[in-house]
């Protein structure tokens, strides 16, 4: 990915490279950095003026989707440190088990159709993902906890496609 | 993006999908996922004394490829010792079912989940140590 030749996107956005981040300022912070590299601006500029501003703005559109995703903003943190694969098998037993259950009752709701049930099931799935990101908060500040914390941000990949397909489930039960 | 014959035929008429007993002695249950795309595979065999495979199970959540994968899988398990199964490559899978290359990950997913499976029956038949 070459992330190294890339400004810090924490940087950009004058953030320490924490894993906490408050979503709504740094949406506040986005808006206004975007405004200084706005073709607007340039449109009387030379074209390599031009260019690099277009440059700029998809540079800071990528950084402020990293930093927006928890997720994203997890394996961003992790790959500062060191590199991390982006396909790979991970045997992690007792989450993965978790994770097939959590299909199969998600199966099940979508047979049932029970949108209450779906509610409760959401809820436990936030809960999880909560879980999550308070350890992986603190693991990542622990060098010695790196395997740990590529593993919790792994969890959070599945857990996004989980709440991507309950999305997907609710879509269908609205119709 | 279109999928193989071969691929639409097993995600339409998955073989051997199921459950087996995970605690049962004779039985090796492989768990495996994707972290990219959220796939999670379970595969298990069930091997007799002579160490041979009997029968095969699996349960697939992912794309078509995945679930395909490990389908073929389950089938070319059937009847080889868990030696010759162990031997069976993603490369071979993904050939078989004429994967793109950006489906490859699949096939070595099901790879990883008949190594895994594998390793599961060994460990409880005490002829590799746990790791």
């Amino acid at each position: 990915m070459g992330q190294s030749q890339h400004t810090d996107y924490f940087a950009l956005f004058a953030l320490q490279p924490t894993f906490a981040v408050d979503t709504a300022a740094l949406a506040v912070t986005y808006r206004q950095l975007a405004k200084d590299v706005h073709p607007d601006r340039f449109a009387n500029a030379t074209a390599a003026e031009q260019r690099q501003a277009v440059e700029r703005a998809a540079e800071l559109n990528d950084a402020f989707q990293t930093l927006k995703s928890p997720t994203q903003r997890a394996l961003y943190l992790l790959r500062q440190q060191a590199e991390m694969p982006e396909e790979t098998t991970i045997q992690d037993g007792e989450f993965l088990l978790q994770q097939m259950e959590w299909r199969e009752q998600l199966e099940d709701l979508q047979e049932q159709a029970d949108l209450q049930a779906l509610e409760r099931f959401v809820g436990e799935l936030k809960q999880a993902r909560s879980k999550i990101d308070n350890a992986f908060a603190l693991c990542i500040e622990d060098p010695e906890q790196r395997l740990q914390a590529e593993r919790l941000a792994r969890r959070m990949q599945f857990l996004d496609k989980m709440f991507y397909e309950v999305r997907q489930l609710e879509e269908r039960l609205d119709d | 993006m279109a999928y193989s014959e071969k691929v639409l035929d097993h995600y339409e008429n998955p073989r051997n999908v199921g459950k087996m007993d995970a605690d049962a002695p004779d039985v090796g249950t492989g768990m495996v996922g994707a972290p990219a795309c959220g796939d999670v595979m379970r595969l298990q065999i069930q091997v007799s004394d002579d160490g041979i495979i009997q029968d095969a199970k699996f349960k697939t959540y992912g794309c078509g490829s995945a679930i395909a994968s490990s389908s073929l899988a389950t089938e070319w398990m059937k009847g080889k010792t868990i030696d010759e199964a162990e031997l069976i490559k993603n490369t071979t899978i993904a050939e078989e079912l004429a994967l793109p290359p950006v489906k490859i990950h699949c096939s070595v997913l099901a790879e990883d989940a008949i190594k895994a499976a594998v390793r599961d029956y060994k460990q409880k038949k005490g002829l590799i140590k746990e790791v």
